[in-house]
């Protein structure tokens, strides 16, 4: 296998060949005050338009050395099409929505033009973008919100648990099975505009919710989430899920990006041997308040454990340093 | 332990939300002191689903029902605590920090400390640290609760401390951090007072912060 980037992240992806060394990949943001000034592309430029989207994913890439660009840094590109008011927020903060425009679980009805909307066709422009860029060369991860998270947006994520709590589950199916073809044209449009792979962020985080809600909820629309899209994909669920880590592996994804909560041996152990894992360098303690060694350390613990590709846990702080982004990058240059 | 309280008890515990108050309601009726009710029935009972919630046992949802259905016993029984119940324990300032929407954490922990008999202020989302010094300046909480959800949001919770240093209020009251992005950790390095694992865990911290 010719080690480059895209190589040895794709192989990593789906448990094939080792190259020289573990790639570093960022399924979710590693954006920073640092790398924005760097490379001139910050927020809230890079959540709307495709060129600074494309050019501080870029940045990932060329300047923090990692395997990967991965243009999306926020969690409402869908909600704002799907009609939440959404501040983008600017270089200090991330975006945010404001309203919760089916708080009464009112149907949703997906606009057949929805991968239209501005907020969609700027990702799908910046793929097109990095594609013609870098192409074969890094690999490029496009990013979608699977239903559970979207139904936290539209509906109110409160809201949303209080339902699942008070056992209205026909309600909880309904919207759910509404967003999904958000989902799935999003993603397949991503793989198209040149993604060589898909992460799924769906938050059936641990502690929020059980195993249970997510086997009863979530899972069979995630197996079919996963049939339905051309290409392979990441799932992201936050928080320590090691309860449900078996779940995921049947989801039919090729890969979970997961917290440092979960001890990488453990998550190694449990699954390693069907799904490949990403992760798990911690964000507070140690990419933001540590130090570069710190970062070293966490990311060579995780390389040992048997960890396939090597990250943060999820989007990292604005004012990470990014010699300590660089870090992770170091760690894996120095192979297995 | 009193039938009835029981009763009232395993109610909350189970998010019986439908059936709370005509229980309260006929405890109230039969003679008990509303106080008791409170002591023994939903603290009781809310601590159970704090350390349910920490086992693992039960979830957010099952937490946001039994919260719910405490906070309609407590309704009822407001009116009637006015000549029972002393003074509240001690105030409590409790906001998201800025950049920060995701407020179902802050909202349980007000809930049970609500429950837990303190007067409890919620300033809601997105509070930035000036705005935060000032609410502590003005309503002088013997605690202020923060809390953030996202790793992106997480710094903001250092500079709360730092303006309240820079306002020379830091001495006057606990700071007390939590949200899934943090850990006790952090709260030690940031200089915080305490850090609560979950809505449980706060009530203790504050509990501990206020007893004379």
């Amino acid at each position: 296998m010719k080690p480059t980037p895209h190589n040895l992240f794709m192989s990593a992806l789906y448990g094939g060949r080792k190259g020289a060394r573990p790639p570093a990949g960022n399924p979710t943001s590693i954006a920073c005050r640092e790398l924005m000034k760097a490379c001139g592309a910050g927020f809230p430029e890079a959540h709307l338009n495709p060129r600074a989207m494309a050019d501080l994913a870029l940045a990932g890439h060329e300047l923090a050395g990692f395997d990967t660009v991965m243009p999306e840094y926020s969690v409402h590109q869908e909600s704002a099409a799907l009609g939440c008011e959404v501040d983008w927020g600017n270089e200090t903060r991330m975006p945010d929505a404001r309203t919760t425009p089916h708080a009464d679980f009112s149907d949703v009805v997906v606009p057949e033009s929805i991968l239209d909307k501005p907020s969609l066709r700027v990702v799908l422009d910046a793929l097109s973008i990095l594609r013609r860029e870098v192409g074969g060369q890094a690999a490029i991860i496009g990013k979608v919100m699977g239903p559970w998270t979207l139904a936290y947006h539209v509906a109110g994520t409160q809201n949303f648990l209080l339902r699942l709590g008070l056992g209205e589950a026909d309600r909880i199916h309904r919207m759910l099975r509404q967003l999904m073809p958000v989902t799935i044209r999003f993603a397949n449009a991503q793989l198209k505009a040149g993604a060589d792979a898909v992460v799924l962020a769906d938050h059936a985080t641990g502690s929020l919710v059980g195993p249970y809600h997510y086997r009863d909820f979530l899972l069979p629309i995630h197996r079919e989430i996963t049939a339905r899209v051309g290409g392979p994909m990441i799932l992201h669920v936050c928080g320590n899920c090691l309860d449900r880590l078996e779940l995921f592996a049947e989801s039919g994804v090729d890969a979970y990006h997961f917290e440092w909560q979960v001890d990488a041996r453990a998550a190694v152990e449990k699954i390693g041997h069907r799904i490949s894992l990403i992760g798990n360098v911690n964000n507070t303690r140690t990419l933001l308040q540590g130090t570069p060694e710190d970062v070293y350390g966490q990311a060579r613990y995780a390389i040992a454990a048997g960890v396939h590709i090597i990250g943060p846990e999820c989007a990292i702080p604005l004012t990470t340093p990014l010699a300590n982004i660089r870090a992770i990058a170091a760690a894996v240059r120095e192979g297995y | 332990m009193n039938e009835t309280i029981g009763n009232i008890r395993e109610c909350i515990i189970e998010g019986g939300h439908r059936e709370i108050e005509q229980l309260v309601r006929a405890a109230c009726r039969s003679g008990l002191p509303p106080d008791r009710v409170v002591e023994d029935g939903l603290i009781a009972a809310m601590d159970v689903v704090g350390e349910k919630f920490g086992a693992g046992e039960i979830f957010v949802p099952e937490m946001l029902v039994s919260a719910m259905t405490m906070t309609l016993a407590l309704n009822v029984l407001k009116p009637l605590l006015a000549g029972h119940a002393g003074a509240p324990k001690g105030t409590v300032l409790m906001a998201t920090v800025r950049g920060d929407l995701h407020d179902i954490g802050k909202n349980l922990v007000i809930m049970m400390l609500e429950g837990a008999g303190f007067r409890v202020i919620d300033l809601g989302v997105d509070m930035d640290p000036e705005r935060l010094a000032a609410e502590v300046k003005e309503r002088r909480p013997e605690v202020l609760g923060l809390s953030a959800l996202l790793t992106t949001t997480v710094p903001e919770m250092e500079r709360v401390i730092e303006a309240l240093r820079a306002q020379g209020l830091r001495n006057r009251v606990r700071v007390m951090v939590g949200g899934a992005a943090v850990d006790a950790a952090f709260a030690q390095k940031i200089g915080a007072d305490g850090y609560g694992r979950d809505a449980a865990q706060a009530v203790a911290l504050v509990r501990r912060f206020v007893t004379p």
